[in-house]
């Protein structure tokens, strides 16, 4: 293979709406159990090399605060990684918004939260994307890391892959103080698959 | 007839105007502008003299949400489906509450623009 995956404009276009339909009913999903009303934001499409992959996020996340991130495993045609990060505040209000009251709120709540939230963010954002481009996938249970520092994030992308597609959203409860990135980080065959996928579609408009 | 189409996705825009077209009969002519974001549908509208927009939410520089609100300011008349992704309830009734003539999921399918053609001529 490879090691210049480059979408084009049309591609990237594509790609990001479908990416926004996907993500539009998985923000109704969340909305609705938080009953609370949320922004949107345009999903953004970069092709990046896996080893700048620490670098990338270390300048779109910051981490020197207290951060959850979460992880969930895409296995299919559209392999990869879900990450969900999200800062203690927001985690914090949240759990606030489910009920919980400032004193019951402990790290092993907020981590649970945060798994229901990213596994429903996850799950529906990407059967979307994927009955959108007929493939099947299956993800595997999420997994949550506190971190404070981008050098401990252990990701398996960063050894076993030379590209890495990155579609970032923002999840954002103006009124709530709550705020979210989701990222779907796909590998190299996976890469291949949703280009060529992209391509019939565009073809078919 | 002539027909806004304010998308910033050019796939999306691409899907509009062909079923616009599908679904406009052979003896209705439409004028079809295309444009990427809320502010230049504002001033498309202002400049031209549109019959009907079809409108994202979810763009740069002006959302739909405020697009819409101008438009109708400036003109309560104005015919605007909104075309979205965006299906919270908050944000239909939204659109509703703005003026905004119909809510439509995205993709835009054919019977959906059927329904609306018929709602607008």
């Amino acid at each position: 293979m490879s090691n210049e995956i480059i979408l084009n404009e049309d591609e990237k276009d594509c790609l990001q709406e479908l990416m926004n339909i996907a993500y539009g009913s998985a923000t109704a999903a969340i909305t609705e159990i938080l009953d609370a009303f949320a922004t949107l934001s345009i999903p953004r499409i970069e092709v990046i090399k896996t080893k700048n992959l620490k670098n990338h996020l270390s300048k779109e996340v910051n981490l020197n605060s207290t951060h959850f991130v979460c992880m969930q495993q895409i296995n299919g045609p559209i392999a990869g990684e879900n990450l969900f990060v999200i800062d203690n505040n927001s985690a914090k209000n949240i759990a606030i918004k489910f009920g919980l009251e400032e004193d019951e709120i402990t790290e092993i709540e907020l981590c649970d939260i945060i798994l229901e939230i990213t596994n429903i963010l996850s799950s529906s954002t990407i059967s979307k994307l994927a009955e959108d481009m007929k493939a099947m996938v299956s993800f595997s249970p999420p997994d949550v890391k506190i971190l404070d520092n981008i050098n401990k994030l252990d990701n398996q992308f960063i050894e076993k892959y030379q590209n890495v597609i990155i579609i970032s959203t923002r999840l954002k409860f103006e009124d709530l103080d709550i705020d979210g990135q989701l990222m779907i980080l796909t590998t190299d065959k996976s890469i291949t698959y949703i280009k060529k996928t992209i391509n019939k579609i565009l073809n078919e408009i | 007839m002539n027909i806004l189409v304010a998308d910033d996705s050019k796939m999306a825009r691409k899907i509009a105007i062909k079923t616009i077209k599908e679904t406009l009969s052979e003896n209705l002519q439409a004028n079809i502008i295309e444009v990427n974001n809320g502010e230049e549908a504002l001033a498309t509208y202002q400049k031209e003299n549109i019959d009907v927009v079809f409108l994202d939410l979810t763009m740069p520089i002006m959302d739909g949400f405020e697009a819409l609100q101008k438009i109708k300011e400036y003109d309560k008349d104005a015919k605007v489906i909104v075309v979205s992704a965006d299906i919270q309830k908050t944000s239909m009734d939204k659109v509703r509450e703005f003026g905004a003539i119909d809510f439509v999921k995205k993709p835009i399918n054919i019977e959906k623009m059927n329904q609306i053609i018929q709602k607008i001529l």
